[in-house]
């Protein structure tokens, strides 16, 4: 049963992420549109980068918790577990959608082609493909722990693709601009510092809404766990 | 469409998706809240 103070005490500090998520969009909507110049080669449409590229962290981050949550949960079988992996995978899947669109508005003046198949963009959509699934189980099967385990399983399988996407512009020829954060030479070297810093402010917002809105889905399904336990309590004494 | 063009609706899809999954989850909070209210009627009702 959830405890009325905890659920109190949880509120208030949802509401202290929302503003600080708030705060952190605003900087980083003044940064990218004020603050940071415009890229001499690509020109205003190179902006995109600063929704791109957190979105991309954003979804990757959202399944390396799918990946290691699926762990625990196989591990421990606690259902915790399972919740925190179905919630941060639609999130995963949410913004991973947002790159796969952001990327074509992008690509088309550029490149010239809104898709490329090329190594980083297809297993970028293969990623998607296998987080849609993923949810899909979860929305079709009816066996409760049957079909936590069969997601788990696929929530690991799935996160295996994130190292190969990373590394895909590195070992093969690719439309896709090769990494300017991380690169050989270190940390940021492969970029102006204001488009680094506006990039860190919008990676910091994206990833304070990440929290808040993994917040709010744990929540909902705890809720819904305790929902459905009553009804079945309430069968059971009927 | 120019360059700014594409600049917009960059923006109107990564808005729009985050102020659409967060329309969805408030629909679904408000469908829990209303089993819920049901649900302590119907076990008030019995009990």
């Amino acid at each position: 049963m959830m405890n009325p103070d905890a659920v109190e005490e949880n509120q208030e500090e949802g509401n202290i992420l929302v503003w600080l998520t708030g705060l952190a969009f605003l900087a980083a909507m003044v940064a990218i549109f004020i603050y940071v110049p415009t890229e001499r080669t690509e020109g205003i449409i190179q902006r995109i980068m600063y929704f791109h590229v957190p979105s991309a962290w954003l979804s990757f981050f959202a399944f390396f918790v799918v990946f290691l949550s699926s762990i625990l949960f196989l591990w421990k079988k606690e259902r915790e577990w399972d919740i925190y992996a179905h919630a941060s995978a639609e999130i995963g899947v949410i913004f991973c959608s947002l790159v796969l669109i952001t990327g074509p508005i992008w690509a088309r003046p550029i490149w010239g082609a809104w898709w490329v198949w090329d190594a980083r963009l297809t297993s970028t959509l293969i990623l998607w493909i296998i987080y849609v699934a993923y949810l899909m189980l979860r929305t079709q099967s009816d066996a409760g722990s049957m079909r936590a385990r069969y997601a788990a399983v696929l929530g690991i399988v799935g996160f295996l693709n994130i190292p190969f996407i990373h590394f895909s512009v590195l070992w093969w020829r690719t439309f896709h601009p090769q990494p300017k954060v991380i690169t050989n030479e270190g940390i940021g070297k492969g970029m102006d510092p204001t488009m680094l810093a506006t990039l860190g402010i919008s990676v910091c917002a994206f990833t304070l809404l990440y929290f808040l809105l993994m917040g709010v889905r744990v929540r909902q399904e705890k809720l819904k766990d305790e929902i459905d336990r009553l009804k079945r309590e309430k069968i059971y004494s009927a | 469409m120019d360059n700014l063009g594409f600049l917009f609706a960059a923006n109107v899809v990564v808005w729009g998706g985050i102020i659409y999954y967060v329309y969805t989850i408030r629909q679904r909070n408000r469908a829990l809240e209303k089993d819920l209210e049901l649900l302590k009627e119907t076990l008030s009702k019995e009990g």
